[in-house]
């Protein structure tokens, strides 16, 4: 392995051995979450054996991550909750509020009082639009009396849960509101609520360049400084994993079909003409939340590692009391990470709705318990200071890939909930034994 | 030394600061110029750390006033001190064990690129340059500041106060954690940035260090400050004398001395 | 005849009488009978959770308005989920001189104690939709297993034969694990699976939905699609207990564009209704819950008077044909616990696409809402 000269001695974990721990060692790889994503390959190939390979195909691995999509989006939040010594149980209040906010939006207010018809085209907007600022608000709320007024978290959000559930009663009075809007149901996924073929490649390549762009500058930031490089071999191998591991999931998602039924009747209604020989084989491509997932996902990483919100929300959970002598307006930091929650709660009522066309009382029941598990099983420590924003959306993946495959091979939910635990008890035990074996 | 005349570098008068029914601070009157090193000294509890947190800008006084370079300033938070060029070494150092060398350094003074983002190649390059002269075997600069050695920890706070122009520097046991060798490294630092023009308050349990570096000596006890004294004219065990009994060394009697060697 | 016996024969003719005028013209005698009884009347009601819509929409107005009509009087307290409140209510209703209690109670057994209460003060009292474990309470409800039974009858008439999937409500419920299954398999599930004509897609006991929470049995049924889809199966028919449950069957069909096969649920959700409608859902066991007040309210009316509860009648006519009980005379129901009770049990009312005027009619749901969104082309009756 040839490294820079100016490789300093000593340098922290690069034994020049050419072993997995060395390859890992080379190319930096979070440690914890290639066994994440090593711990996902396992779960998906034992169901797949299991069911003897009808479990990891297209159309199932979509049905999975679109599951996952809702409690991913909030975990990435919850990282950063936890991380600043908090916590946030009202996330599931909030999404089942904010869901039955989005229908009344579309069932009455817009026709009744805001006047709008029913065929405007960007109704989905404005009714996103209602649910992120509710979100924000609350978030706001939440996190004014827990930083300024110094009520702990635990409580706040605890009072959260119970009296904006109680809230949802009264918006419709206990009963279901269905029959959105066609636009706004695209949030939730279905064939037509997907990128299509086309896009997704595109979506691929875009991703792919961005990768090799991403290591292409870090080297050249590095170099701007004299810092140690990684050795080209490894640049090139994380480039071409990367760009592979992206384009394959984009060929795994193309490989997704519409149901020829739907085909038929789309081609019927916009007149496509007759159907092909063999069928119409439309790929659906990426299905439109996991795309939101992905879009937050990246937004959350950033802000989290490359902003000073980021750095003082882990400065504030390393040491408290550092980041107030240091200057930092930490109570101010501590109402963002609320702020940042409700709007994501926003994102996942939207989903949630649209993938029911509609709302009831019980959305978003029991989803903080999801969304911590998730964030700890990723690597967020209660401790505060530790946590990691891809952590916890693999760790959404790993716990819904046990519930989808469960359900698949028709476990039912009692028997999902026992090895839903013993997995969440194995995973941080393990991540504390390591810990532990590592300090 | 430089003697300065006209209006002293810091001045604190009558500050008075009191929590939870103690009056840890009571009427403390102190001041420090421009070059100078000022031992701030006394027991556990005497109000020492208290009395420096208010120049910090960590616990406003409850009465009082600041005087920098002679003029009134209100130090309400440590980003106000810090605009005064005050900086402080904490006791406890006042690290976050999570994030690494250059990112407590710049702790709140963050390097930032174009788009508003942390530059934190920029940081660490200055982080690698500041560490450098101060500990050149340190090369630990991706990790956590948790992994590193308590004398290694020190030198991060040590580099952080004085990396940033300051002109006054609080300084509370910048020894404690540190071998034989590293002391002496500081003791240099010290001497050098007295050079420098900066004047220092410095909190020291070690009587040696006190002494060695001092220019004068302010003692405190159960809040109050018993006597501020030029070094050159009191002993050791005179200002020992003036921690444990609270009395200037004239107002001992040898009741109080045999006291003090019977406890000791 | 006892006295006793004379009097409740007397009262059930006097209801009868009173039922069957046009609200004006009785015999002086009869008239001033029945308001000289029910001016003598106070029907205390205790509701365990006043704050489902139900209660206020459908069983409260129908109730009270037969106790009024009768000239009585009618009160009232909400327990909130609460059973020492409950309690506390019991003894406020007593208080305020209730000659006969209807109780929802918020838990069979936490109620018994109240129940003791009010046989003490000489009180009878009416078990309404909840079953109260004692063999002197009036048990007033309708049958769940034959809420099950009217279900699967529906569906099994749609599809006799092909590849079932069956959707329970909470594990914990007993309705979801025993009550609702015993009238799918009365009316004649367990046989067909026996005999082979019907496949259970996912497994004998069917899938549970923890809380019968909507979310939950998408998420169950769209791993369910899968697999059939995987494995090449199609589903012919889904039995889901209830309308929550059914509503998120619904969600899962249609985010995996699957299309509608025949699928039932209970309740008479508005928004199953319109599901009905379009056509997404096939039938809806609907518990008519305004003929359940009228009956209790008669009940209560009737046993304020001294009735013996084990000679009580519905008066003809007060109840709805489709909705009573074959028999208008109290028979006999046979509790978990082994209690006998005497016990009015209403008929379900299965809704399809061909009666749904029936729920416009009940005040169930307004035509409006029910057709939101019907393709005008294949709407139901109740749409055109």
């Amino acid at each position: 392995m040839t490294n820079v000269a100016d490789a300093a001695p000593g340098q922290a974990g690069a034994p020049k051995r050419t072993s997995v721990r060395g390859l890992l060692a080379a190319t930096e790889i979070d440690l914890r979450l290639f066994g994440m994503l090593v711990a996902l390959g396992a779960i998906l190939l034992t169901f797949n054996i299991l069911s003897g390979g009808k479990f990891f195909q297209p159309t199932n691995m979509i049905t999975l991550a679109v599951q996952a999509s809702g409690i991913a989006i909030i975990s990435t939040g919850m990282v950063l909750v936890i991380v600043s010594r908090n916590i946030d149980l009202s996330v599931g209040s909030l999404v089942g509020v904010i869901a039955m906010t989005y229908a009344l939006v579309m069932t009455d207010w817009m026709p009744n009082v805001l006047g709008i018809a029913p065929d405007f085209p960007f109704r989905w907007v404005i009714a996103l639009g209602f649910g992120v600022l509710l979100g924000a608000m609350i978030g706001a709320l939440q996190g004014f009396i827990i930083a300024y007024v110094g009520v702990p978290s635990f409580i706040v959000t605890l009072g959260g849960l119970l009296s904006i559930r109680g809230v949802v009663w009264y918006q419709s009075n206990g009963a279901a509101v269905v029959g959105l809007d066609p636009n706004f149901q695209l949030i939730g996924g279905g064939a037509q609520g997907s990128l299509g073929g086309t896009i997704t490649w595109l979506l691929a390549l875009v991703g792919c360049v961005a990768i090799i762009w991403l290591i292409i500058n870090g080297r050249r930031q590095r170099r701007r400084f004299d810092f140690p490089v990684r050795p080209m071999w490894a640049e090139v191998l994380i480039g071409g994993v990367g760009c592979l591991a992206v384009l394959g999931v984009a060929a795994f998602a193309n490989a997704a079909l519409w149901p020829e039924g739907l085909a038929n009747r789309i081609a019927f209604e916009q007149g496509w003409g007759p159907t092909p020989e063999g069928g119409w084989n439309i790929p659906t491509g990426i299905p439109l939340p996991i795309v939101l997932l992905l879009g937050v996902t990246l937004v959350m990483t950033w802000m989290a590692t490359r902003r000073r919100f980021g750095r003082y929300v882990f400065a504030y959970g390393g040491n408290p009391d550092a980041a107030e002598l240091a200057g930092i307006n930490t109570r101010w930091t501590i109402l963002k990470t609320y702020v940042v929650m409700g709007i994501l709660c926003a994102l996942a009522a939207a989903i949630a709705a649209a993938r029911l066309n509609g709302a009831t009382l019980d959305i978003g029941v029991s989803y903080e318990l999801y969304v911590i598990a998730a964030a700890v099983v990723g690597g967020t420590s209660f401790a505060g200071g530790i946590g990691s924003i891809p952590g916890a959306v693999l760790g959404a993946f790993v716990m819904q890939s046990l519930a989808y495959g469960l359900s698949f091979m028709g476990v039912n939910s009692p028997g999902q909930n026992v090895v839903a635990g013993i997995v969440l008890i194995v995973a941080v035990g393990f991540d504390t034994f390591n810990r532990r074996r590592g300090s | 030394m430089t003697v300065e005349t006209g209006a002293p570098l810091v001045e604190m008068r009558n500050i008075n600061v009191a929590f939870g029914g103690v009056h840890a601070v009571q009427d403390v009157t102190i001041d420090l110029r421009a070059g100078e090193i000022v031992g701030l000294v006394g027991g556990n509890g005497a109000g020492k750390s208290t009395l420096m947190r208010v120049l910090s800008g960590a616990h406003p006084a409850d009465s009082g006033k600041t005087l920098i370079d002679g003029k009134a300033v209100n130090i309400a938070n440590p980003r106000d001190a810090k605009h005064y060029n005050i900086e402080t070494i904490y006791q406890t150092l006042a690290l976050a064990d999570n994030i690494d060398a250059p990112g407590n350094l710049f702790l709140g003074r963050e390097k930032t690129t174009r788009l508003g983002s942390l530059d934190d190649s920029k940081m660490e390059a200055e982080t690698r340059k500041v560490m450098g002269r101060l500990n050149p075997n340190f090369t630990n600069f991706k990790m956590p500041v948790k992994s590193l050695s308590g004398g290694q920890r020190q030198a991060v706070a040590i580099a952080r106060a004085v990396h940033f122009n300051a002109r006054i520097m609080i300084m509370d046991e910048p020894t404690a954690a540190l071998g034989p060798a590293e002391t002496a490294q500081v003791r240099n630092l010290v001497r050098q940035l007295k050079e420098e023009g900066i004047g220092i308050f410095l909190i020291s349990h070690d009587i040696h260090d006190v002494f060695d570096l001092s220019d004068r000596i302010s003692v405190m006890y159960h809040g109050k400050i018993v006597d501020t004294i030029e070094k050159a004219s009191v002993t050791p065990d005179d200002v020992l004398g003036m921690i444990i009994l609270g009395l200037k060394p004239d107002e001992v009697t040898e009741t109080d001395k045999a006291a003090i060697e019977l406890r000791g | 005849m006892s006295i006793k016996r004379l009097t409740a024969f007397t009262l059930s003719a006097v209801f009868v009488a009173a039922a069957c005028s046009s609200g004006g013209s009785s015999s002086a005698p009869s008239a001033a009978a029945s308001s000289a009884s029910g001016a003598d009347c106070t029907v205390g009601m205790s509701w365990n959770n006043f704050q489902q819509p139900r209660w206020a929409a459908h069983d409260k107005p129908n109730m009270q308005k037969t106790v009024e009509d009768a000239g009585g009087t009618f009160i009232d307290a909400d327990a909130n989920l609460s059973n020492e409140q409950q309690l506390t209510d019991v003894d406020t209703l007593i208080s305020k001189g209730a000659d006969v209690l209807i109780l929802l109670a918020q838990d069979t057994q936490a109620i018994l104690p109240a129940v003791q209460k009010a046989k003490d003060a000489g009180i009878p009292v009416v078990a309404y939709d909840r079953l109260i474990e004692d063999s002197s309470v009036l048990y007033v409800s309708f049958d769940n297993v034959a809420v099950g039974r009217a279900e699967a009858e529906a569906i099994l008439a749609k599809v006799p034969t092909g590849n079932y999937v069956l959707i329970k409500g909470d594990p914990g419920d007993p309705n979801a694990s025993t009550f609702l299954p015993k009238g799918w398999d009365d009316a004649g599930l367990a046989a067909k699976v026996a005999s082979g004509d019907i496949v259970l897609l996912n497994g004998p006991d069917g899938t549970f939905t923890d809380a019968w929470a909507t979310e939950k049995a998408q998420s169950n049924m769209e791993a369910i699609i899968d697999k059939a889809v995987a494995d090449g199966t199609t589903i012919d028919a889904i039995l889901a207990e209830n309308d929550s449950t059914a509503l998120g069957v619904v969600g899962a069909l249609t985010a995996k564009s699957y299309g509608y096969p025949p699928l039932s649920g209970q309740d008479g959700d508005p928004a199953n209704l319109t599901n009905v409608a379009q056509g997404k859902q096939y039938v809806d066991v609907w518990k008519n819950a305004n003929e359940l007040g009228k009956a209790a309210g008669a009940a209560a009316l009737a046993l304020c008077g001294g009735a013996d509860m084990a000679s009580l009648a519905l008066p003809a006519g007060l109840i709805d044909a489709a909705v009573a009980p074959d028999v208008l005379t109290v028979t006999d129901f046979v509790t978990p616990g082994n209690n006998t009770m005497n016990s009015f049990i209403l008929k379900p009312t299965p809704l399809t696409a061909e009666n749904l005027q029936l729920a416009v009619d009940g005040n169930q749901i307004s035509k409006e809402d029910l057709c939101k969104g019907v393709d005008p082309a294949s709407a139901p009756a109740a749409c055109q």
